[in-house]
């Protein structure tokens, strides 16, 4: 069978204006069609298509009803349909039943929620004064979740009063939940700020807590999840005081480790329940290579443009796509592409939306409801759709770059996935080196687990902090425990800081401070610019969050809004805002960010070899100082621009090499090659660091600097893998400890990749890092090597 | 397992100090390591502090009095007028929320804390409360030496409050009551709010006299109402922080302004109550001399639904005179007053002087009176001169409306 002409790619063709690429409307609709023809489109020597793999549908598995329910409860889901309910559904409600702590992981749509709303719901119906409380990490989920808990709630006639409480809920209500709630669904930012320092507040709730509901579990990695299991050891004292024990339901996508990250995080014991019992249709993924283009420079086709050409094979299909992108300039840039493209049917509403976390709220759910419902075809989005907010299945997911994870790319995945039809992931390859990575090893990603979800909730900061309010919150007693800690030691520290004073046997809060403000959950601050179209009457039309403002709102950038373009007039960095202007350009910018790094303090150094390797905390800062105009669909750069932005600074901690006076001089090598070289290093040791810790790429920061090491002496070079959040997450202590093996898993990977000089998949693009970057690295990377370790020469 | 006992504090102490450095754009000075901190030796007593020790079964605290005898003056206020009071004041002030007390069951109560931050890590080192007795007015202030002294603290103050009925305070139901419940419900004691009425002086003095003062602090009050200033008074931002200094130090120097802050807060908001309550309890001859405080009564009996009382205090307030921005807005109140009772020759009366006095609402006026015009005395000649007269001063689309109907009307 002949591909359809949408899906022939010729690798000639350079044509770069938007073209309706399907100039045949395809008369075979179907996914199976298109799957035949991607299938024949792999035999072809230089294929894009780089691998296909199909899953198998499989049929529903019921377990009975548990007779405990109250019948009441068995009427509501008879009514809803629910004769039966799945195997998890019912191992989860046995478990629970027993008294145990819970980790439900299945797949997206495979009645999760059920899981944990059916003891809940029971409960309730048997004793109204039963109270529970569900931990979301956004609120936008808790929203969501309030409309299908009330759904089962009021046909159950029981007294059930459920309610969000978070940053959005007016001061008057608050009161009122206080008072009323029996079920409150929040976020730990809320529990951690709102809640727990004004518990006398919720004396009522706390007495009668029995349930804590922690859905999309995995969203904890890394800091955030740190600071949730000292909130989650803060909220348990507070149960303690007013006598209750709560029990843990958690919820997870799949990750390679649910319950080890249940018990990180609530520290109790989980049981695991994983055996799905949900039905699927037979599934397809499909791994995307976009074609080279320039065989000497490694260049392939521009991969947000074959995104925009696969999604559109299955929009004009009729097919309802959600295409993700791994950043918000990209989503709208594939949003604008999509819109221009796809046709727009008479009296439909306009067939594609964007979706990120910069759109006001309302916004959000009206499109959320569009996917729901039918109405929009196909949505391109960030990772704001990835967790579980309720859009139903799609017939096809296009991912625009890998998402940096192999647990985030199923979750993105599982979106597509009707019960009984065919559907289709697609994933589009960016020559990032580990997107390349991964599409040319598809074994990797099939064939691996997910990774690890990875927290530290002993980090000392976080730690010290969570201390300081839980003293707040209720006195420690001499001898108490927080988590599995000793607190006499810290308890002793804090009061020389004079935060905290010994009585009675207990140590009290003695700060006017209210300690909880010194400490933000997230990465993000909350801290946010407003977007005000100054074109009419100062309407504001999104937000964007602290960091990516410098990027995306600098004075004359181009902002886009659902793929609408809009210059930016005046950026007011005092007052949190910017104004733009609509316009219709042919370009979008990009800022030019510069970055530096400084070294605070070494925690430990040892020799490596020709550098020492140092684990440390280091200060970086950054600066937008200028931007590129970048013409839509041929990415030509079209211009620029210098710009004096406020600089940025951040603590965290680092990995760094400092190379040896002199090594690097007496390499026979340009100065700008030894550079490239350095670099071409830092790249590889990421892509090593990210395989080795199961962390994901954006997590690691890669910096060069050189440095004087004496007034005389010649620059000393010294490559930087820093963990990119404030504070750090504990990952350059483990990198550290594997010093001894990054030079020959370096010299492995370099020796393993098959281009000349160097490609996106290793050094980088000779375009990049120039020539000779792949040789000097390598001679960087066996200069770290000691050498009994060294296999003897050929 | 004690995970933190392989940590190495010294490391500790610098990643700490690092991480309070972050915070602020001057370095802090660093934290002393344990050899260089003066600890001070624990003493029972509180040399400095002038009190009584008292024993409870929870324990000891701190219990000064004093005693203002009957007679002596609060700046130029008798602080025996309190006696003079009905039961009837409170229940008239706080709007009929609270049922009519006996003064002498009526405690005055002030906290000082350790902060304004609110929740459960704030606490009332010190609560000072009053009352009126036979031999004056007397103040107990509550205090607590140290934390392991504050169920003492509170069970005492929860005993001696069990004589009264209802409790005064300044601000209390935003601040000082919630406060003190929270702090009953930690140390698992009955709070004894729970059982008495509560008069929030705040409210009834903010309707009082917002229009004429800059603002209602217990302190500008107690020095333009009463006319008492207080030397060398401890502002009370220091407060928190002399409270963690004795703590540290056990040095009593630093607290005694903070005592004297909290009686002399006490006998301002008892003098000050019984000013108030005065006013509140004989609206028909209020002890009032300014129009901008008579204005202030008059719109409470108003919002009260005394409208009789209320217009002829706004009367009483426009003879009292008053200053050009209270008058325009007392003459448009009372003009609504009048026209709801329909006494509409008065009504007209005061739009007639509301335009005349007041630039910034002719407007308002001529709308007003165009409006009396049209549809109570049909005079619609009359309007129109008035709507024409509003539109050159205010164009607006309502009045070009109200024009053409007018137009309409005559000519028909």
């Amino acid at each position: 069978m002949a591909p359809p002409s949408d899906l022939i790619l010729q690798a000639g063709n350079r044509s770069m204006t938007p073209r309706r690429t399907d100039p045949i409307a395809p008369r075979d609709r179907s996914l199976a069609s298109v799957i035949a023809s991607l299938e024949a489109l792999q035999q072809h020597a230089d294929s894009p298509v780089a691998a296909i793999r199909r899953r198998a549908p499989s049929e529903p598995r019921f377990a009975q009803l548990p007779d405990a329910l109250d019948p009441r409860l068995l009427g509501v889901l008879a009514k809803r349909g629910i004769e039966r309910p799945y195997v998890h559904q019912a191992e989860s409600w046995n478990r629970i039943a027993a008294g145990e702590n819970v980790v439900v992981v299945t797949p997206t749509a495979s009645g999760k929620t059920l899981c944990y709303n059916l003891p809940v719901l029971n409960a309730l119906a048997v004793d109204p004064g039963t109270c529970a409380l569900y931990l979301f990490p956004t609120k936008a989920l808790a929203v969501d979740q309030l409309e299908e808990f009330n759904g089962y709630g009021n046909a159950l006639g029981a007294d059930v009063r459920a309610f969000t409480y978070d940053g959005d809920t007016p001061s008057d209500a608050r009161r009122a939940i206080r008072r009323r709630a029996n079920v409150v669904l929040s976020n730990p930012d809320m529990l951690h700020a709102g809640v727990l320092p004004h518990h006398t507040r919720w004396a009522r709730f706390f007495e009668h807590l029995r349930y804590i509901v922690v859905d999309e579990l995995h969203a904890y990695r890394g800091v955030f999840g740190s600071h949730l299991a000292n909130v989650l050891r803060r909220l348990k004292r507070i149960a303690a005081f007013y006598g209750s024990k709560p029990q843990f339901i958690c919820c997870s996508a799949t990750i390679a480790n649910p319950r080890q990250l249940a018990e990180g995080i609530a520290e109790e014991p989980f049981a695991l329940v994983d055996d799905n019992g949900a039905p699927s249709g037979e599934k397809y993924f499909v791994f995307y290579n976009p074609p080279v283009v320039n065989q000497q420079l490694g260049i392939r086709r521009s991969y947000v443009n074959e995104a925009r050409r696969m999604a559109q094979v299955f929009l004009d299909r009729g097919r309802q796509t959600l295409v993700f992108a791994n950043n918000r300039l990209a989503t709208e840039v594939l949003t604008r592409y999509l819109k221009e493209s796809v046709g727009r049917r008479a009296g439909r509403p306009a067939p594609v939306r964007g979706y990120r976390g910069g759109y006001l709220p309302k916004e959000r759910r009206e499109i959320e409801r569009q996917l729901r419902e039918g109405e929009v075809l196909g949505v391109v989005a960030t990772n704001a759709l990835e967790l579980g907010i309720d859009i139903g299945s799609l017939d096809a997911v296009v991912m625009a770059g890998y998402p940096g994870s192999v647990a985030s790319t199923w979750q993105r995945a599982g979106r597509a996935g009707r019960r009984r039809d065919v559907s289709v992931s697609v994933l589009v390859a960016s020559s990032a080196p580990l997107d390349q990575y991964v599409v040319e090893h598809p074994e990797y990603f099939f064939d691996s687990s997910p990774e690890e979800a990875h927290i530290n909730p002993d980090n000392l900061e976080i730690l010290v902090n969570h201390l300081k309010c839980a003293a707040f919150e209720l006195p420690i007693e001499g001898g108490e425990t927080f988590g599995p800690h000793a607190t006499t030691e810290l308890c002793r520290f804090l009061e020389e800081s004079g935060v905290l004073h010994h009585a009675g046997g207990a140590w009290h809060w003695t700060s006017e401070s209210y300690p909880a403000d010194a400490i933000s959950l997230r990465k993000v601050t909350s801290d946010n610019f407003v977007v005000v179209d100054a074109s009419d009457s100062s309407r504001v039309i999104g937000e964007v969050a602290f960091p990516a403002a410098l990027t995306s709102l600098h004075e004359k950038a181009i902002y886009i809004h659902e793929g609408k373009l809009f210059h930016v007039e005046h950026f007011e960095y005092k007052e949190r805002k910017a104004y733009v202007k609509r316009v219709e350009c042919g370009y979008y910018t990009d800022a030019i960010e510069h970055s530096q790094v400084v070294p605070l303090e070494d925690f430990d150094n040892q020799r490596q070899g020709e550098a020492t390797a140092i684990h440390g905390e280091i200060r970086i800062t950054r600066r937008v100082v200028g931007f590129k105009k970048i013409r839509f669909y041929t990415n030509e750069n079209v211009g620029d621009g210098k710009l004096s932005m406020p600089e940025q600074e951040m603590h965290t901690t680092a990995f760094w090499l400092h190379f040896r006076t002199g090594f690097l001089a007496g390499l026979p090598y340009a100065t700008t090659e030894k550079r490239d070289g350095l670099i071409g290093l830092g790249n590889v040791l990421r892509t090593v660091a990210t395989v080795a810790l199961m962390c994901d790429p954006r997590d690691l920061g890669v910096s060069t600097r050189h440095s004087h090491s004496g007034p005389d002496s010649p620059l000393d070079p010294e490559l930087f893998l820093y963990d990119n959040y404030p504070g750090g997450i504990g990952q350059s202590e483990p990198l550290f400890r594997m010093r001894d093996s990054l030079g020959t898993r370096v010299r492995d990977l370099l020796g393993a990749c098959p281009c000349k000089a160097g490609c996106p998949s290793c050094v980088g693009a000779p375009g990049e890092v120039g020539g000779k970057a792949k040789e000097v690295a390598r001679l960087l990377a066996e200069s770290l090597i000691v050498p009994a370790q060294v296999a003897p020469t050929a | 397992m004690d995970r933190l006992g392989r940590l190495d504090i010294e490391k500790l102490r610098r990643r700490i100090n690092l991480s309070i450095r972050r915070g602020m754009r001057d370095p802090a000075p660093p934290i002393r390591t344990a050899q260089q901190v003066a600890v001070p030796e624990r003493t029972a007593g509180s040399e400095g502090i002038e009190g009584e020790e008292r024993e409870t079964p929870m324990g000891r605290y701190l219990l000064q009095e004093r005693v203002y005898a009957n007679g002596s003056r609060h700046g130029d206020f008798p602080i025996d007028r309190l006696r003079e009071a009905s039961p009837q004041w409170i229940a008239a002030a706080s709007n009929r929320e609270l049922d009519p007390v006996h003064p002498s069951r009526w405690v005055f109560l002030d906290t000082e804390t350790t902060g304004l931050a609110g929740g459960t890590g704030t606490c009332a080192f010190l609560v000072g409360v009053g009352a009126l007795e036979d031999a004056g007015f007397r103040v107990k202030l509550y205090f607590m030496r140290d934390y392991d002294e504050e169920p003492a603290m509170l069970a005492a103050l929860a005993e001696h409050l069990a004589r009264y009925d209802a409790v005064v305070t300044y601000n209390g139901k935003a601040f000082d009551v919630p406060l003190l419940e929270t702090r009953y419900l930690l140390k698992r004691q009955r709070s004894p709010f729970a059982r008495m009425g509560h008069l929030d002086l705040l409210h009834c003095a903010r309707r009082l006299w917002r229009e004429r003062m800059p603002n209602c602090r217990l302190g500008t009050l107690e020095s333009r109402i009463l006319g008492f200033e207080r030397n060398g008074d401890i502002p009370g931002a220091l407060i928190p922080q002399r409270y963690f200094e004795f703590l540290r130090s056990r040095r009593a120097s630093g607290l005694a302004p903070v005592f004297r802050h909290n009686a002399l807060d006490i006998v301002s908001l008892a003098c000050l109550a019984s000013r108030t309550m005065a006013i509140y309890a004989s609206p028909d001859e209020p002890p009032l001399r300014h129009g901008q405080d008579l204005l202030g009564l008059a719109r409470w009996l108003r919002n009260a639904g005394d409208e009789g009382r209320a217009l002829q205090t706004y009367r009483r307030a426009i003879r009292a005179g008053l200053p050009p921005v209270s008058l325009c807005s007392c003459l448009w109140e009372a003009a609504q007053l009048q026209r709801r009772a329909g006494n509409h020759p008065a009504k007209v009366a005061l739009l007639r002087d509301l335009s005349r006095a007041c630039k910034a609402n002719r407007v308002d006026a001529f709308v007003a009176l165009a409006k009396h015009y049209e549809h109570i005395e049909k005079d619609f000649v009359q309007a129109l001169e008035l709507t024409r007269e509003a539109q050159r001063l205010g164009p607006s689309d309502e009045l070009d409306h109200r024009e053409a109907r007018l137009v309409r009307k005559v000519a028909g």
